[in-house]
């Protein structure tokens, strides 16, 4: 079945109009020649009026629908308004949904890496107790801190020794000796601690078994780093920020 | 209702070309000269309406087509309103509970 499409009101009431003027037209003409030429009326006239009023009747009719159609569209462009603006809020609404989703996922991607820490941590545990005996020997040492007590010439002190400042590149960009030179002792003696015992020194701060096996006085310690010039003053300095080191390196046993 | 029937009628009849053209068969009975000036008037309204016509808004459909967009629009309306509601009363906090 064919779709018949319905002319627009535009069109039906142009069509209309031009039929009128027709009619009219023809009528006024019609009259004209037979007021003229004194013939008599055929009737013609007559179905013409006719179909002049009927078709000023349609176009009448078409007017009103023209005037409501109007009103019809006042109101569609409201609703398109109303459209339009529902659209920017639902856009506005979506556009924040998706930065909370955003936000969202981050926030679960960072939970999900901290659980499997957790797992990871669970999973190697180790007993408080034996970090807290690890840590006392560490102190024990004095590898993360001077004594109390300390003052310039006690070897007792944190990291980095004299063994540690050799052995690391700065150790070896100043190409320092290592052995004896200038009549100091051997580095890795001092790092030992193996000395003769005519050299072993007594302290006040010493117990009689921590004595045993400790460093010279007169900066015995710092032998090693000592370049040829330097004095007792810089030797002082570096003892004091060696020992000011809050390193805790896990070597020190 | 009772004021605007009147207003209505009386706008469509304004439209109407019928009194034209009883006044030029009027003149030309009399066979006055102001026949002329009548056809002239009944020209300048067939004009008139045409402009008129041209300028109307929302004609340019058919009744049953108009009707059919405006329900389309409404339904629209509607449906966008639906969907800001149900956007608007999502419950962002509901965590889910952990199984």
């Amino acid at each position: 079945m064919a779709t018949v499409v319905e002319k627009s009101t535009k069109e039906r009431l142009l069509s209309a109009l031009d039929d009128l003027e027709v009619l009219s037209r023809e009528l006024i003409e019609m009259l004209a020649l037979s007021r003229n030429q004194k013939l008599p009326q055929t009737g013609e006239d007559t179905q013409i009026l006719e179909l002049l009023v009927q078709r000023d009747r349609e176009f009448l009719e078409l007017m009103e629908t023209a005037q409501q159609q109007g009103k019809v569209h006042q109101e569609m462009q409201l609703l398109e308004k109303e459209v339009e603006k529902k659209d920017s809020d639902i856009q506005q609404l979506q556009k924040q949904l998706k930065e909370a989703e955003h936000i969202l996922a981050t926030a679960v991607y960072q939970a999900k890496e901290k659980l499997k820490s957790i797992d990871k941590a669970r999973k190697g545990s180790i007993s408080s107790e034996e970090i807290i005996k690890y840590a006392h020997r560490i102190s024990a040492s004095n590898a993360v801190c001077a004594p109390l007590n300390w003052v310039p010439g006690d070897p007792r002190r944190p990291y980095p020794t004299d063994l540690e400042m050799r052995s690391g590149m700065l150790g070896h960009m100043a190409n320092l000796p290592t052995n004896g030179v200038n009549g100091h002792l051997p580095g890795d003696a001092l790092a030992a601690g193996r000395l003769p015992d005519v050299l072993t020194p007594h302290y006040p701060w010493q117990s009689s078994d921590v004595s045993v096996g400790m460093l010279p006085p007169h900066h015995g310690n710092d032998f090693g780093l000592e370049p040829p010039g330097h004095n007792k003053e810089n030797e002082d300095d570096v003892e004091a920020m060696s020992t000011d080191s809050s390193s805790s390196s896990s070597d020190s046993d | 209702m009772a004021v605007s029937q009147p207003t209505q009628e009386k706008e469509s009849e304004d439209c109407s070309l019928l009194p034209l053209v009883h006044d030029i068969i009027k003149c030309m009975d009399k066979d006055s000269q102001d026949v002329h000036q009548e056809l002239a008037k009944l020209k300048v309204k067939i004009q008139e309406a045409r402009e008129q016509i041209s300028n109307m808004p929302g004609v340019d459909s058919s009744p049953l087509e108009q009707q059919q967009q405006l329900a389309t629009l409404r339904e629209q309306v509607r449906t966008k309103n639906q969907l800001l509601q149900k956007y608007k009363s999502l419950c962002m906090f509901d965590v889910p509970k952990a199984s």
